[in-house]
């Protein structure tokens, strides 16, 4: 993962390894480099490590949940101001409202998004400067 | 000597005083009242003489000048004793009616305390001691407010210079600490007793203790979160999947398979739908979706709407028309609620309009209120069925028959839902073969 192309990194974190492994095919296909993480805790540690472009982060996970990574994330001079989406199944007000607080790049509900549209939306998200 | 006892004393005394007066009269009249009965007064006139006749009845006059004097008597003597007779009965009954709020305020089962004018806890009642599991001298001449603690505590002050500045507290969520440390979910009501005119506040604090029911809308809620999350976890996956393998690049597939499959992502997408309806329709009547309020763009989530309904648009070539008059563009609303009305209603009117067909959707605004309109020129909903129309489960049969749509039944009951409890409602009419007209007022 730390080669030295110029190929943009992603980090899936996500604890549902079915929909983690399908989307880092997903995303490789697309041609990203895409690396998946099953735990939060990992995720939190990959991320510091190898400073991916994007991170795709789901919200219910054992151990400690996605806004527990974001917080942390936050704290780090470089994650602060790292792009972030939110993929998750929770779609409740104030869920996304405590995401958008915490300066998210996205908010996805993965049952109403297809995996064309996710790919698009990192696409998008990619062009603007890091927020 | 009390006032009753007084008063019975005049009474006997002034009845002592008549009675002797009676008999002294019927001693000094025994000829007069003999002779009165034996000659009766026509006989008694006649044969008196004039002097006779004015000497009797100067005699009756001084008779009735004595009672008259004898009862002016009474009056004076029992006139003290009469006035404290009423204040006396008036304390009695004061003092019953003290009693009985005494009785009230300590054995109501809803706390009770009494606040001085900084806020110290005076007098509370069983269920306030009860409340906060201590004795009257662990909480009394302690502040009320620094009681509040937990999520809240940071509020406690400005409650107090609310109670400072004389505001009632009128049913304020808070949470409050009890003597073991238990953090308690409440509603509190402060009332000044004396008013704004007087000098010196003096509240009456009410606690309503709400943590049984906060708790259980606490485990609704993580319920339907549960469930969602579970549900739609194996949906997700599906939906991933399915599109995965109709992706070019994942192999070649026969022309049967990739249909196979299609009908495989169909089914699951429908099945993601009928999750949601059902997952919103079991919020709404846990209780557990509460509408909330913020400005709400309704264009854009119209628009989005439209934008998500696109490609079936495209495909059945329908005519979309967007008449929102630059209306509700910053209003009061909850964007979710509102948006899932309008997305059933249009997607409904997708589903039910053949090819070619019109939808409009306009706003319009009155004085009265806030309007959505949405209309097409579908296949309408039968006279004989609307009535039912927003119950569970119901389809029409006219559309229970076209074989291209998979309705829940559970869209428009979910829509009435929420329109109202967005404090607003639902109307239409609908023509068979003509089409229908929905009306949301908000």
């Amino acid at each position: 993962m730390e080669s030295t192309n110029n190929k943009i990194k992603i980090l899936v974190v996500d604890d549902d390894s079915n929909l983690n492994n399908v989307l880092v095919d997903k995303l490789n296909i697309s041609g990203f480099e895409a690396e998946g993480v099953l735990d939060g805790e990992i995720g939190l540690k990959r991320a510091l490590e190898f400073h991916p472009d994007v991170i795709l982060l789901d919200l219910v996970m054992p151990k400690i949940d996605g806004f527990e990574v974001l917080k942390r994330l936050r704290e780090d001079s470089w994650g602060k101001g790292a792009k972030v989406i939110m993929l998750t199944l929770i779609d409740r007000m104030d869920s996304i409202a405590q995401a958008v607080d915490k300066n998210v790049a996205g908010y996805l509900v993965k049952t109403n998004f297809s995996l064309d549209e996710i790919v698009e939306e990192v696409k998008k998200i990619i062009k603007f400067p890091k927020s | 000597m009390s006032p009753q006892a007084k008063n019975y004393t005049a009474h006997v005394l002034v009845s002592l005083i008549l009675l002797s007066m009676l008999v002294i009269i019927l001693f000094l009249t025994k000829g007069f009242i003999q002779d009165f009965f034996v000659n009766p007064p026509s006989y008694f006139i006649e044969n008196s003489s004039i002097e006779e006749v004015y000497s009797k009845f100067i005699f009756i006059f001084i008779i009735i000048v004595i009672v008259l004097i004898t009862f002016i008597f009474y009056l004076l003597l029992t006139f003290n004793s009469r006035y404290e007779l009423n204040v006396w009965n008036e304390i009695k009954s004061l003092a019953v009616s003290k009693q009985q709020f005494k009785m009230l305020y300590d054995s109501a089962p809803i706390p009770y305390l009494i606040l001085d004018k900084d806020g110290n806890i005076n007098n509370p009642n069983k269920a306030a001691l009860r409340f906060f599991g201590a004795y009257p001298e662990e909480i009394e001449g302690k502040n009320f407010f620094s009681y509040i603690a937990g999520e809240y505590a940071d509020k406690a002050e400005s409650f107090f210079q609310n109670y400072k500045s004389r505001l009632d507290i009128n049913r304020k969520e808070v949470q409050m600490i009890s003597k073991n440390g238990n953090i308690k979910s409440v509603m509190i009501s402060i009332f000044d007793l004396h008013g704004p005119g007087s000098i010196e506040a003096q509240g009456l604090a009410i606690i309503i203790d709400i943590t049984e029911q906060k708790i259980i809308e606490k485990a609704k809620t993580e319920f339907l979160s549960l469930a969602s999350h579970q549900l739609k976890t194996p949906l997700a996956t599906t939906r991933w999947y399915s599109e995965m393998l109709m992706t070019e690049g994942t192999g070649q597939l026969t022309n049967e398979q990739k249909e196979y499959i299609k009908v495989l992502h169909i089914a699951n997408q429908n099945m993601i739908e009928l999750v949601d309806v059902l997952l919103n329709i079991s919020r709404i009547e846990m209780g557990s979706m509460s509408a909330d309020s913020v400005v709400t763009n309704v264009k854009e989530l119209s628009d989005s709407v439209v934008n998500e309904l696109a490609l079936q648009i495209s495909n059945k070539k329908l005519n979309i028309k967007l008449e929102y008059n630059n209306l509700f563009e910053n209003v009061k609303s909850d964007p979710k609620l509102l948006r899932i009305i309008i997305q059933n209603l249009v997607s409904n009117s997708v589903k039910y309009t053949p090819e070619g067909g019109i939808i409009s959707i306009t706003f319009k605004e009155d004085s009265k209120e806030r309007m959505i309109i949405v209309a097409d020129n579908g296949v309408g909903i039968p006279k004989d069925q609307q009535e039912h129309i927003f119950s569970k489960m119901f389809r029409a049969d006219n559309v229970k028959s076209l074989s291209n749509s998979q309705g829940t039944g559970l869209g428009l009951y979910l829509v009435k839902s929420i329109a109202v409890s967005l404090g607003g409602d639902i109307h239409f009419s609908s023509e068979e073969n003509k089409g229908s007209v929905f009306t949301i007022t908000f």
